[in-house]
């Protein structure tokens, strides 16, 4: 962010003191907090420009060795007769669903179940009393609807028919209002921009909301031909209030909403607590929420106050040297609060959950350059080093228990001290480096970058001896050339402009703190004594070393036929090795996981951008973007074949980094299969399982494409995005939620007569002819993860976007400068998916793990108004 | 030339700053120690990793009642058709696999089970001891003794685990510890118990306050070692008698409780979550954190349970069952406990028989899973019944008709552990013993009379673990299986428990290899001392 690393990470990682850099957002569900990019106010961004590979690493150090995002805001400017310039933004947003009922739901039977005791075993049956009897779990595998009058939950009598509307009647339209105004101004020696913006988001799950306001000043000083500086200072407060959360139930509304009985309308769960004060559960499962109860009790709110700041003077010695300095600090405190209340089913007792974290990152760096022409060459080059050092200090106050001394009122001072369970957390690490970098050119067309970085890493394992082979710095240099053959050559003259360029880099990096060696964690006391136990749940390494990135790139732009035609074709490898990688092991070994330097990774891909104009004062530019990327796992730590980075919470399906397949392979417990491939069943007529997982693919995605078409008319302009992604798979995990309660479509066959599960019985040869009711058979394809991993592949029609700028001519009797309007579709419309229930590019996690989805939040679509004032 | 002058000094000073920047930069001095976590100490006293490991009987320190709740509460009580449930999540009742509830004492990769907490804290706990192996010799040999304990009750449940590599993923740098033969493991067992049993000494440290079994008492240890010991050889009867005798004969000849007061249980004083009874976690809530099993009536008393306790006139019942609980609040408040009125629900139901309520059957009295409600685990009362069976079978001299009756007296006795007015009068105890006396049929009456009498004792203080271990190696009591449709056993009772499905990629090699041992990973498959192809 304006040449200051902006650390990025989820917040919910940084309050779990989360070392290993994986997402805390996991099988168990939680609620997402955002990360640093996403509390930037838009409106302030001037550019935002992606640096892939590592060729931005000399400058920006080990955090850019996947690449990095430079986001740059905007700067004052000097204004006709120094006037001050006024910008004003405004924009509204509305979110709906995208469907408003689930298409591949089924709406023939209703609540209830099978009764093993009954005359009829196989078919399932009403409820015959308000505990739900035959059995009172939350299952649409009851009889058929017939409009009859029902017992429900609530122990009153509704007609048995299906209740289509529940998303509907649930969800709300949602909504994001931003507006926002920027100054700036300049005189001779100063130029500034303040710019302040206020953002209110309304979810479509009731009672959530965001708020944002930002302001940012930004100061350009031109103080005397020796010495000028860049000043920022930004400050972001937001304030966050009930949060979705998201995967597993309890305190996720969507789970509730994804799993409820056909026949129950979700308008008969209000209230959502008793006269007592109560939780209203409809079924025994205590773990699934009533959806009000969760939007309307559970109490849920999170502020973050954030400033970042930045001074960059730079001396001018002589025309040709400068020294430049950089300070940098990035500091944000944090407080989340939830709340369990008195009255909730599960935990059976409110519970009050407190987590405040006070982040801080200084940057403190120097460089000394040259910047200086000889007849046709330039020398473009500087030697710098930076500290940098980070610290987050974890405050978490949770209570167990009979928590609250005064049912319903929820502060800490009502808790007694015995149920109280105070922890802190204090994460330190620094980098230290030196770097330089040298650009040589020559007649402005041929261009050489040599750029060199030695980082010091206090999170890794520093070298015992001299001899020793384990390092905690890397030295990592890259090259870069490139050639504007358009001006170097002779071109025919259809080639208005050609430039090709290789670069080659290596890029070092680190992890987070304290992952060296064991500690243990203190854990209160009993009868007077106190206990401890082995903190770590990760096995320390002791000889964690830094993990250098290799990657080369060749690549050709160019535009063509007046401008019309312009491509942009690279070709790229980029190779990950002694990557620091967190990976799943036997819990016989003590520990839920170990950290390696894993071995190989490698990734090789084309990307291809090609666009045409036609016309000229009407002009329609499509335009195609195309990228496959090929990952392999090339080799692991020791002797291991395959490591395993997540897990769903079915526990039937597993993401790993197996050798010799491409990274994020999904693995399923599978069906027992015979030798010609037909699924053996046991003697109890169900599916037996396979002794080993099944792979089914990759979790991310390989080729990636979007074709746009802009028209522009005048002061139209049109904008159409399709985008898609092949070739990945996603474990549909509501759809597995969809089958154990009765929900999907593909439940029905055999609702009325029972059925024999297709394949083999136990002796592997003869038809399986055991029959069993469709529940029990549905509910066991649960255990199998195989039944529900689909193809992620899809098409959507990603936005649409209409721009009008009202003509300078009808403004010109008011103070107004520019005007323009536009209106902007997101999320459309699906033209294209695999998956039944969900969105196709679902997921809980942000981390290394891909292609795992569990009763995610329903997909949007938003619609939105802008309208841009400068005077 | 004033201009350029400054410019001088300032290019001087820039120069400077540059260079002390530059040795900034490459000093790494203080990173070993910016390295080391401030918030967790590297080292502890020893008492602290035992007072914690022997917590870990049941759970996590974060959720204590995590694996008992699924391997004791979902399974084995319901299978030995101690308890009774409606719906299949209570695995058990119906003969129904769940991978989650059947992998949960081996431990899964979310943390919890056996492995990740006791094992782990146990083995360090070991391992550290002995680096003053005199000095540290008590709390070494009480954590041994405790692993003991732990890993035999898992090996009971699963058959081959991994054992004498399990838990060194640190300190042995050991990822993929290799699954043992039940067959191997159990001698070692053994001899764990003999080794630490003779080395526990009054001479030497002894902690008391982080001792919440014993306080300290190294006698109470040795005789509960021995205890252990004969309960262990008293498992290898059906496959190895004259290993069992052996082993039966060298407990017994070093001492076995003598007592109730030598009873091995853990004593809760109440309040946050390391200081509550597991049971209460799971049963509650009583006043913590819980998971409402009793109230939220999910769990029932079987009726197999309830009408042998009436058919035996055991003065127990209205202690351990009630019926009608009320919640109020966090509170379960007692229902009726008149012996007359409990009703047992059977298994392998979806709904209550015909005409009944749910609420109509026995549940748990509050009185027994309250949150100050000690962890009753090995008891004298079993000890004596142990020896009675010993005797009967010819593996020790003496009269079993005799330790029965202590048995009976002391199981009895042992209610008063949970509240002090559950103490019986003498006339009690002896109508309870004239009226189940000890058979003179022979040797089968015998056992299975001590069967019976062991299965109450486990029932009363929620032990499925020995009952479901001892009814695979006697038969007994006789229990009727149920035939649910859709049941994994084809409506035999279960013989042990499912590794969690994880173990077949993150240890496939060692995964592979125990079951190609024992001829599979099934409900139905035998471990070794039940008769199993091992």
């Amino acid at each position: 962010l304006d040449g200051i690393p902006l650390n990025n990470d989820n917040i919910n990682n940084q309050i779990a003191g989360n070392t290993a850099g994986t997402s805390s957002v996991g099988m168990w569900g939680g609620t997402d907090q955002g990360d640093g990019i996403s509390s930037l106010n838009p409106d302030e961004i001037e550019s935002i420009t992606v640096l892939k590979g590592g060729t931005a690493a000399a400058l920006y150090g080990s955090r850019a060795s996947n690449g990095a995002i430079i986001v740059t805001t905007k700067s004052g400017s000097k204004n006709l007769n120094n006037a001050v310039g006024i910008e004003v933004n405004s924009n509204v947003v509305a979110e709906g669903l995208l469907y408003s009922h689930f298409k591949d739901y089924q709406y023939q039977y209703g609540i209830g179940d099978i009764d093993a005791t009954s005359a009829n075993p196989l078919i399932g049956l009403k409820p015959t009393d308000q505990d739900g009897t035959p059995n009172f779990q939350t299952n649409s595998y009851g009889a058929p609807l017939d409009g009859s009058q029902v017992i429900q939950y609530d122990g009153v009598k509704r007609p048995y028919i299906a209740q289509k509307n529940n998303l509907k009647d649930f969800y709300k339209t949602g909504s994001m209002i931003t507006n926002s105004v920027a100054f700036s101004g300049a005189s001779d020696k100063l130029a500034y921009r303040l710019s302040l913006s206020d953002m209110y988001n309304k979810g479509v799950i009731p009672n959530n909301n965001l708020r944002r306001d930002n302001v940012s000043l930004n100061l350009n000083g031109n103080m005397a031909k020796w010495f000028s500086f860049v000043a920022n200072i930004k400050y972001i407060a937001e304030k966050g209030h009930n949060r979705p959360g998201v995967s597993d139930s309890p305190g996720n509304a969507d789970y509730s909403i994804l799993t409820l009985p056909t026949s129950l309308n979700v308008k008969d769960l209000l209230p959502a607590a008793d006269s007592n004060g109560n939780e209203r559960i409809y079924s025994n499962n205590i773990y699934v929420d009533n959806p009000y109860f969760v939007t309307q009790k559970n109490i849920q709110y999170d502020t973050k106050g954030r400033i970042v700041t930045s001074f960059e003077p730079r001396f001018n010695i002589t025309d040709w040297l400068y020294a430049k300095g950089t300070l940098g600090f990035d500091q944000y405190n944090f407080r989340y609060t939830k709340i369990f209340p008195t009255g909730t089913a599960y935990p059976a007792n409110p519970q009050y959950t407190r987590n405040s974290a006070r982040f801080n990152e200084s940057n403190l760096g120097w460089l000394v350059g040259v910047n200086k022409n000889f007849n046709d060459f330039g020398l473009n080059a500087f030697v710098g080093g930076n500290a940098m050092s980070q610290s987050t200090l974890v405050d978490n106050t949770t209570t167990s228990a009979n928590s609250f001394n005064i049912p319903f009122f929820y502060d800490i001072s009502n808790v007694s001290p015995a149920f109280i369970t105070r922890t802190d957390g204090d994460f330190e690490k620094k980098i230290n480096s030196l770097f330089g970098s040298a650009d040589l050119s020559y007649k402005n067309y041929l261009f050489l970058t040599l750029t060199g970085r030695n980082d010091w890493f206090s999170a890794l394992t520093p070298p015992v001896g001299t001899k020793s082979k384990v390092q905690n710095h890397i030295f990592y240099p890259s090259f870069g050339l490139s050639v504007i053959l358009s001006d170097a050559l002779r071109l025919p003259a259809f080639v208005n402009y050609l430039k090709a360029r290789v670069s080659w880099a290596k890029v070092g990096g680190d992890t987070g703190p304290y992952q060296l060696s064991n500690y243990y964690s203190l854990s209160g006391a009993n009868n007077g004594a106190p206990l401890a136990q082995i903190g770590p749940s990760q096995v320390p390494n002791l000889g964690l070393q830094p993990y250098s990135s290799l990657s080369d790139e060749v690549g050709l732009e160019g535009r063509f036929l007046n401008n019309r035609l312009g491509l942009d074709v690279a070709v790229y490898n980029h190779n990950t090795s002694k990557d620091v990688v967190s990976a799943t092991v036997t819990p016989a070994s003590g520990y839920q996981s170990a950290v390696f330097n894993v071995g190989k990774i490698t990734n090789k891909g084309v990307e291809l951008l090609v666009s045409y104009k036609v016309g000229n004062n009407f002009t329609w530019t499509p335009s195609l973007n195309l990228a496959y990327n090929k990952s392999r796992v090339v080799a692991l730590y020791g002797d291991l074949t395959q490591l395993i980075v997540d897990n769903a919470r079915t526990q039937t399906v597993q993401i790993a980094q197996e050798i010799g397949k491409p990274y994020d392979e999904v693995q399923v417990q599978a069906f027992q299969r015979n030798g010609t491939g037909e699924i053996v069943n046991g003697s109890t007529g169900l599916p037996n399982t396979a002794i080993t997982y099944k792979d089914m693919g990759t979790g991310v995605a390989p080729w990636t494409t979007g074709i746009g078409n802009s028209f522009h008319y005048k002061r139209w302009n049109l904008n159409v995005l399709v985008d898609g992604k092949f070739g990945g798979v996603i474990f549909d995990g509501t759809e597995a939620l969809a089958y154990r309660y009765g929900l999907s479509k593909n439940t029905l066959p055999g609702r009325l007569t029972g059925l024999i599960a297709p394949g083999v019985g136990p002796d592997g040869k003869t038809p399986n002819n055991v029959r069993i009711a469709a529940e029990t058979y549905y509910q066991n394809l649960y255990n199998f993860g195989e039944t529900f991993v689909h193809s992620a592949s899809f098409i959507k029609l990603r936005s649409l976007s209409l721009d009008y700028a009202f003509p300078m001519k009808s403004l010109s009797n008011t103070p107004i400068k520019g005007l323009s309007l536009s209106l902007v579709g997101r999320n459309l419309w699906t033209i294209m998916k695999h998956t039944p229930i969900i969105d196709p590019e679902s997921t809980y996690n942000n981390g290394n793990a891909q292609g795992l989805e569990f009763a995610s939040a329903p997909a949007t679509r938003t619609i939105g108004l802008n309208l841009n004032v400068k005077f | 030339m004033a201009h350029l002058l400054k410019m001088k000094i300032m290019l001087r000073k820039i120069i400077t700053i540059s260079l002390l920047a530059g040795v900034m930069a490459s000093c790494t001095k203080n990173f070993q120690t910016l390295n080391v976590n401030p918030t967790a100490p590297a080292t502890v006293p020893l008492d602290y990793l035992f007072a914690q490991s022997q917590l870990l009987y049941a759970g996590s320190a974060g959720d204590p009642g995590y694996f008992e709740w699924r391997a004791n509460l979902y399974y084995s009580m319901p299978i030995v058709q101690q308890m009774a449930s409606l719906g299949t999540t209570y695995n058990g009742d119906k003969y129904v696999w769940s991978n989650e509830a059947s992998g949960a004492y081996f431990g899964t990769s979310n943390g919890e089970g056996n492995y990740p907490n006791s094992v782990k804290n146990l083995v360090n706990l070991i391992y550290q001891a002995r680096l003053d192996s005199v000095k540290n010799v008590n709390i070494l040999s009480m954590a041994r003794i405790t692993k003991v304990m732990l890993m035999s009750i898992m090996t009971d449940l699963y058959g081959d685990i991994p054992y004498f590599q399990a838990g060194l993923g640190y300190i042995g740098g050991n990822l993929t510890p290799v699954y043992d033969p039940q067959k191997a493991i159990y001698p070692d067992l053994l001899n764990e118990l003999s080794q630490a049993g003779a080395a526990l000494t009054t001479s030497a440290y002894i902690p008391a306050t982080s001792d919440f079994a014993f306080s300290g008492n190294i006698t109470s240890w040795k005789h509960f070692a021995n205890s252990l010991m004969l309960r262990l050889a008293m498992r290898l009867q059906k496959v190895d008698p004259t290993s069992a005798a052996t082993w039966a004969a060298k407990a017994i000849a070093g001492g076995v409780m003598t007592s109730n007061k030598e009873t091995y249980l853990l004593n809760y004083p109440g309040g946050g979550t390391a200081s509550i009874n597991p049971h209460s976690y799971n049963l509650g809530p009583s006043d913590n954190v819980a998971r409402n099993v009793v109230a939220g009536a999910v769990l029932q008393w079987s009726n197999t349970f309830i009408n042998a306790m009436k058919a035996r006139q055991d003065p127990r019942i209205g202690q351990v069952s009630n019926v009608g609980v009320t919640q109020v609040g966090v509170q379960v408040n007692m229902g009726d406990t008149i012996g007359s009125h409990q009703l047992g629900l059977p298994n392998g139901l979806d709904n209550a028989p015909g005409g009944t309520n749910i609420s109509q059957y026995s549940v748990m009295n509050p009185l027994i899973f309250k949150s100050t409600a000690p962890d009753i685990i090995l008891t004298y009362a079993e000890v004596e019944f142990l020896k009675a069976e010993a005797e009967a079978r010819g593996y020790i001299p003496g009269t079993p008709a005799a330790e029965y009756a202590l048995g009976q007296e002391a199981a009895l006795q042992q209610m008063s552990s949970f509240n002090a007015a559950f103490a019986f009068t003498p006339a009690q105890v002896t109508a309870y013993q004239t009226a189940n006396p000890y058979p003179t049929t022979g040797l089968e009456d015998g056992v299975k009379a001590i069967q019976t009498e062991l299965w109450l004792l486990w029932a009363d203080t929620f032990n499925g673990y020995e009952a479901w271990a001892s009814y695979r190696r006697t038969g007994y009591p006789v229990l009727t299986p149920v035939n649910y449709p859709g049941n994994a056993t084809n409506g035999t009772i279960p013989r042990r428990l499912q590794y969690p499905s994880e173990q077949k990629t993150l240890d496939a090699a060692g995964y592979q290899a125990a079951i190609g041992r024992m001829g599979g990973d099934l409900l139905t498959t035998k471990v070794w001392w039940d008769g199993g192809t091992n």
